[in-house]
């Protein structure tokens, strides 16, 4: 298991060298620059435009860019933003609380609806009861989060005055107490049920169709002619196998809690990492998106990793090695 | 003074379709056009019989998360500067004209070079310590730094000896000379009518950032996490990219303050409308497009004023060399005067306006906002207003020789070539805008101009103006202006920002002549 770790560990190194130069050259391909976007006459003049872009390095050949930029990067200099005139790792940092609090509480929320959801499907497949949780399924992945997101503050905010329609937390409330982790709650919930009960969709398929399959396996058949309770082998026998599939999920969804939610966070306006990444992609603000961009690789090929070693760790019969 | 970011475009000639409203124009990118200002009248912000009440909270929206640099020397974006606003005030203050007039400053000159200015005394910064001229001499100084990594040297660069401090040729500004803690005299180097308005007039704490380096300001915690100044309200807490919480200050020097708190929270436009039904906000500067949904609600009231900024149809004459500053080739395209003037007849203004800016938008023509002191009366002006005219347009166009000669429905140049209008618009996420945009391709196809339409991501539009891109012929843009009246820095023949280059003297002449 450690020598597969390793050798995992290993083979990311080319991959995020390999990330890093086209993450790079697409955020300089991108037309315009940090500066491109600021013109005021009366305050701005070309000379500064052309000191500051002087400044920055954006006049060095792109090769000697990307060198100045990687050196730093690897020592853990992520660079200046642009846009906030803060070192990149303070305003990740600032963002990051937030966007795992909902990414935690939204994943959260999929996996209960999903699990129960799956579980009810896969015991009664073909009934009326699955082919309804299918179809509602269905249609919470097709609707675009925008939609649904303006439609929840719309229905929940505004007219049952439910949850806050924005933020990320009430500012009048003192920082520390009770209340203001509730409120902190109080504003999450709505944009985490918008995002996680959109997205039960494929862990629900998955748990129903393994749990159907399993449900015709020897074993399952062993079970039953012993006299164990349905009950028993459904909820013990055949779920224990049926998760391990889902694990895989899971190394995906790591990355994604840090990802963040674009749209939900920026409709919601919750200051989180998915709003961020849309602002510095739009202001050209190449240390925050590239820092971004190679932190949420990162993440997603270590959550793949994890999930190998995860799956290991459930079902022994799968050798890593 | 604000900064406005992206998308104040320039401009060039003839059409001066515009809209007027923004809170001096502070638009970005997605907004493309001014803002309404609303309050609704809850109790916190009026009583019923007109006096102002005390006590209460104001709930203040603003549409987009703000940057954080919470000081006027270092933001960059409108928003941050809603922000500031709120807890900072200038040395001067402009009247309903724009015209300046003494706040915390007031000031003497007798030649427009030399200005003696005297500070109130009293006032007190938000941490307790007094104001006194040493804190805007701080400004100067920061400014002027090499170091600093602001955009707001311009507004310092006429003081005489910037130029050399900046350099480090000397340890200090040498047209600055402070005569005691609230007098002070500024040299500019050379008078002119605008040095006043020109000048920095935003003093910076030195007992709090005495001690930071330039250029870590900007990173600072009296920069992001908490600021001073020397306004009504101070800034109590800050949850960054969320809300913002003001609270009274006691010791502000200009009478009593009325409100307890402000709160300032963002709030994403799609929810604007039912959070102002419900009165989760008190205040907030609304997009024209949110005026006809919000109008009707009962609890709100919209009060418009006029803004400072204006949209404008230019005509790419000739290719700028910013080095020289000067033209190096004319573009023969639209040289014709009576082509670009019959394009103007073409365009019906007013509907236009109505139907993109819902009413919340004036045509005018000329360059200089009406609000400002210097704008001229159309009537008194004797300006020609280009009312809506496509018969006179197809007259002038006949007459220019533009006319369809081989009866594909679309007029030829007057050589007999095809001739097709490119129109370039900026886009971005807003979806009105390309419709705008074919709306005027439209006017012009209605009269027989082929027109072709080309939204350019909003980024490389700019870049493109700039540099003279041969795609770019005539284009979409506007400007909003701070309250230096002066127009110059847009329409001077040797700006950068008056794109179009060339004719500068023909389109100065145009403007003047309409």
């Amino acid at each position: 298991m450690l020598k597969y770790t390793i050798r995992r560990l290993l083979g990311m190194i080319p991959m995020l060298i390999l990330i890093s130069i086209v993450v790079f050259t697409l955020a300089k391909l991108m037309p315009g620059d940090s500066l491109s976007g600021e013109i005021d006459p009366l305050n701005t003049n070309p000379e500064y435009i052309a000191e500051m872009r002087e400044k920055l390095g954006y006049n060095e050949p792109l090769p000697v860019q990307y060198f100045d930029w990687i050196t730093g990067f690897l020592q853990g200099d992520f660079g200046k933003s642009t846009r906030f005139k803060v070192p990149v790792a303070d305003i990740i940092m600032e963002k990051i609380p937030n966007t795992l609090f909902l990414g935690v509480m939204s994943l959260l929320i999929t996996y209960i609806l999903a699990f129960l959801m799956g579980m009810y499907s896969g015991r009664k497949p073909y009934t009326l009861g699955d082919n309804a949780i299918a179809g509602i399924n269905y249609i919470m992945l097709a609707i675009p989060s925008f939609v649904a997101a303006v439609f929840a503050i719309y229905f929940f905010s505004f007219h049952l005055n439910w949850f806050p329609f924005g933020g990320s937390v009430d500012i009048l409330v003192e920082e520390g107490t009770l209340d203001y982790w509730f409120s902190k709650l109080h504003h999450v919930l709505l944009p985490a049920i918008v995002l996680g009960a959109m997205s039960t969709a494929s862990y629900t398929q998955f748990l129903r169709n393994d749990i159907i399959e399993n449900s015709r396996k020897d074993f399952v058949r062993t079970a039953r002619a012993k006299g164990t309770p349905i009950k028993k082998i459904y909820n013990v026998h055949i779920l224990r196998n049926s998760i391990i599939p889902l694990v895989t999920f899971l190394g995906f969804d790591f990355a994604a809690l840090i990802g963040g939610a674009i749209i939900t966070e920026t409709i919601f306006t919750y200051p989180g990492i998915g709003q961020l990444f849309l602002e510095s992609v739009t202001s050209r603000d190449y240390p925050t998106l590239m820092a971004l961009t190679m932190l949420l690789s990162f993440l997603t090929l270590a959550g793949n990793l994890i999930a190998d070693i995860l799956y290991g760790i459930v079902d022994p019969r799968i050798r890593l090695d | 003074m604000k900064k406005n970011k992206s998308l104040l475009w320039l401009f060039a000639m003839i059409l001066v379709v515009s809209a007027f409203l923004a809170a001096c124009g502070g638009d970005d990118g997605d907004s493309g056009s001014g803002d309404s200002k609303k309050e609704d009248g809850t109790t916190e912000d009026k009583a019923a019989d007109g006096e102002p009440q005390k006590g209460g909270t104001l709930v203040y929206g603003i549409d987009a998360p703000p940057e954080g640099l919470y000081n006027p020397a270092f933001y960059n974006i409108a928003t941050d500067a809603e922000v500031i606003d709120l807890f900072d005030e200038s040395l001067i203050n402009y009247n309903e004209n724009l015209e300046p007039e003494p706040n915390v400053a007031s000031w003497t000159t007798e030649d427009n070079k030399v200005f003696n200015f005297k500070f109130e005394e009293g006032v007190k910064w938000h941490n307790g310590e007094e104001l006194t001229v040493n804190d805007w001499v701080f400004a100067f100084e920061t400014i002027a730094s090499p170091d600093y990594d602001g955009p707001r040297y311009t507004n310092v660069q006429t003081i005489e000896g910037a130029e050399a401090f900046r350099n480090g040729e000397a340890d200090t500004i040498s047209g600055v000379e402070v005569v005691g803690d609230y007098e002070i005299n500024i040299t500019f180097d050379e008078a002119r009518v605008n040095n006043l308005t020109n000048l920095w007039s935003y003093p910076l704490p030195e007992s709090v950032l005495g001690d930071v380096p330039v250029a870590e300001m900007s990173a600072s915690e009296w920069v992001r996490s908490t600021p001073i100044g020397i306004g009504p309200f101070k800034v109590d807490k800050i949850v960054p990219g969320e809300s913002v919480e003001f609270s009274r200050f006691d010791e502000y020097w200009n009478g009593e303050v009325n409100l307890d708190k402000i709160v300032l929270r963002v709030i994403d436009n799609s929810s604007v409308v039912g959070a102002l039904q419900n009165g989760d906000v008190d205040m907030i500067s609304l997009q024209p497009v949110s005026g006809p949904e919000v109008e009707p609600l009962e609890n709100v009231d919209i009060v418009t004023y006029p803004g400072l900024s204006y949209y404008y149809v230019g005509f790419k004459l000739g290719k700028f060399d910013n080095a020289t500053q000067t033209i190096t080739e004319e573009l023969p395209k639209y040289q014709s005067k009576e082509l670009r003037q019959a394009m103007m007849y073409a365009i019906n203004r007013q509907e236009w306006v109505d139907a993109f800016f819902f009413g919340y938008a004036n045509v005018v023509n000329k360059p200089v906002p009406t609000s400002h002191w210097n704008a001229a009366d159309d009537a008194e002006a004797d300006l020609n207003t280009y009312e809506y005219d496509p018969e006179k347009a197809k007259e002038m166009l006949d007459a220019a020789g533009y006319v369809d000669t081989n009866d594909d429905g679309f007029r030829e140049d007057p050589n007999g070539d095809e001739f097709v209008v490119k129109f370039s618009h900026y886009a971005t996420g807003n979806p009105t805008f390309e419709s705008r945009a074919q709306a005027i391709t439209q006017y012009w196809e209605e009269v027989g101009i082929k027109s072709e339409l080309e939204m350019v991501e909003v980024n490389l539009y700019y870049e493109m103006i700039e540099k003279d891109d041969p795609s770019i012929e005539t284009f979409f843009g506007g400007w909003g202006t701070g309250s230096d009246p002066d127009p110059s820095g847009l329409w001077k023949a040797d700006q950068l920002w008056n794109y179009r280059a060339t004719t500068i003297l023909k389109q100065i002449n145009c403007l003047m002549m309409l």
